[in-house]
């Protein structure tokens, strides 16, 4: 009985130390988001945990309203490069889904494509780095360079093999009477993927989509290098804020990063359940 | 009946393959051809110009005795040697302590698996904070040890890499966790109960049970982690820049490096192409293997 209770007293330390640790980093950035230019750093004097005199300046200025002469007002406020990440994940996350769910739903009902299992996790195995120089000078070619739709295009390869893996186990799961019903009754196969399958699988593919979509959301490399001004998006433009007079835009850059941060955590929420098998390409279902 | 499905089917896979072949074959000849060559984007002519700078495998020969190729390589390997066991073991132990139910247990597992939903060029960010030396992490351990510490994590050759792999570690044990638990769940409970009835302690229940049953999970888990690990950027880059001087290169940041600023884009496709063949024969090689166990 008293090694339970110590097992039991045992695990809530381990459990609270970790959350700690994992909240620790977040909480300061929530914080320094709602701090004081004076509070940024210790000056000094001893450290700011919780900000002294709560404000809502940092978010404020990365819209461009600015409250401080001692920063000076930003030449082009954090909207366009919110527009921007929204905009490139967005199209990025139809594109990776519309090519992943069809060619997910051929392979698994017909058994086309056999090769794309592998051509897909191989995609997936290669640093971005490694391929990305062709890709730079392909979409200078094409006019793509620092435009939204050029990223999202790239977006959606990169995040294709997620969504094929994902559709396919869950087009794999799937009992298939209802569609062979429909088959007797005289649908043609097309009618019953789209009349049928597709409106049954809508709960998985909004968790696909999700999914896509957080993935999208959290790319800084590859904007990195295929934008350069007009559509940066927010991890570039965020990287890009500091100021002559202060050195580094802690609040700004933090309540920018916090904006950033909301999304993905919010929408990794609602798919928890689907995170396993989005991550181990349908390797492992929970 | 059977070809109008077929007909289907290759109609539906058509867009996928289109998009791998797009960003396969034609980048891969094309890395290819400039591999062979000086070609740069500042050369003033277009790539299918790059003919004329043809140094046939210079390039190649370069990257053998290029010294900070290697201690990329190696600085690479060191983080993935160093990180991925941490993460491993922190995971698995974690998910132990969630194998039966407690109170509190949907909450502490929501708020654990939080690292790995943030945005990595923000994890970057976040440590870059922390790491300052008037920063939080300075301030914790002054208070645990009694006298004030200054250290400058980030601008300290021995200090950033470490720096680098707390933010890494930070990120993504929750992923081992999440994927292990996931492991866990799968180990049939009668067993488990059955070795406990003829007297197996939690140890040997540990390990001659559940962990024989997780090696395929436990497989896939290392293998996701040491491939995402080969290729770390974003939250090193905000953090150090891959500084200070090298201390931090990895791969991927020497090569994003060369291409951006040194721009001799003929030695960043060689680089590159010997990368994807290396990881290619390394990638069958494993497949073999796990197709004979």
């Amino acid at each position: 009985m008293t090694r339970a209770l110590a097992f039991e007293v045992l695990r809530y330390l381990i459990l609270v130390t970790a959350i700690a640790v994992a909240l620790v980093p977040i909480l300061w950035m929530a914080s320094m988001a709602f701090k004081p230019i004076p509070e940024w750093q210790a000056t000094g004097a001893a450290l700011t945990w919780i900000p002294k005199a709560p404000t809502l300046d940092n978010f404020r200025y990365i819209f461009g309203t600015n409250s401080n002469e001692l920063i000076a007002t930003l030449d082009r406020t954090a909207v366009k490069p919110i527009l921007a990440s929204f905009l490139a994940a967005g199209l990025g996350t139809v594109i990776a889904m519309t090519a992943g769910t069809s060619a997910a739903y051929g392979l698994s009902r017909f058994g086309s494509g056999s090769n794309l299992p592998l051509a897909l996790v191989q995609l997936r195995l290669f640093p971005p780095m490694a391929v990305m120089t062709p890709v730079m000078i392909m979409w200078a070619f094409l006019n793509f360079t620092d435009t939204w739709w050029g990223l999202a295009l790239v977006y959606g390869i990169v995040t294709l093999p997620f969504a094929f893996w994902l559709m396919k186990t869950f087009f794999d799961d799937m009992p298939k009477e209802i569609e062979e019903a429909a088959l007797v009754e005289g649908c043609s196969r097309a009618r019953v993927f789209w009349r049928i399958t597709l409106p049954m699988m809508r709960a998985p593919l909004a968790s696909a989509a999700l999914f896509v979509f957080i993935l999208n959301w959290s790319d800084y490399l590859i904007a990195l290098l295929l934008t350069t001004r007009e559509w940066v998006t927010i991890p570039v433009y965020m990287a890009s804020l500091s100021s002559s007079m202060t050195g580094q835009l802690y609040g700004a850059k933090a309540a920018l990063g916090l904006i950033a941060a909301v999304p993905p955590v919010v929408l990794g929420v609602l798919i928890q359940k689907h995170l396993v098998r989005g991550l181990t390409f349908g390797a492992l279902k929970q | 009946m059977k070809d109008d499905g077929a007909k289907l089917g290759f109609r539906l896979t058509l867009p996928a393959q289109v998009l791998v072949l797009f960003i396969s074959v034609f980048p891969l000849l094309m890395q290819l051809y400039i591999s062979l060559t000086d070609w740069s984007p500042l050369a003033g002519t277009s790539w299918t110009q790059a003919w004329a700078m043809w140094n046939t495998f210079a390039n190649y020969i370069d990257l053998i005795y290029d010294h900070r190729l290697w201690s990329a390589l190696g600085r690479t390997a060191l983080v993935i040697g160093v990180c991925v066991p941490v993460e491993f073991l922190l995971g698995l132990g974690l998910a132990t302590l969630f194998m039966d139910d407690f109170p509190g247990k949907r909450a502490a597992y929501s708020i654990l698996i939080m690292p790995m939903m943030v945005v990595p060029a923000v994890a970057g960010y976040m440590f870059f904070m922390l790491f300052q030396s008037g920063g939080p992490i300075n301030d914790i351990l002054s208070n645990l040890i009694g006298h004030p510490i200054t250290v400058a994590w980030l601008s300290d050759p021995n200090l950033a890499l470490l720096a680098v792999m707390v933010a890494d570690i930070w990120q993504w044990t929750p992923l081992m966790f999440l994927i292990l638990l996931a492991g866990l769940a799968g180990v049939p409970e009668d067993q488990i109960r059955a070795a406990t009835l003829l007297g197996a302690g939690p140890v040997q229940r540990f390990v001659t049970i559940v962990l024989p049953r997780m090696k395929t999970i436990i497989g896939i888990a290392l293998a996701i982690r040491v491939i995402e690990c080969f290729k770390i950027f974003d939250t090193l880059f905000i953090m150090t820049g891959g500084g200070p001087g090298v201390a931090t290169e990895t791969i991927s940041v020497y090569i994003y490096k060369i291409a951006t600023q040194d721009l001799i884009w003929g030695y960043v496709a060689a680089i590159a192409l010997a990368i994807l063949i290396v990881l290619s024969i390394a990638c069958v090689w494993a497949l073999k293997r796990m197709a004979r166990t």
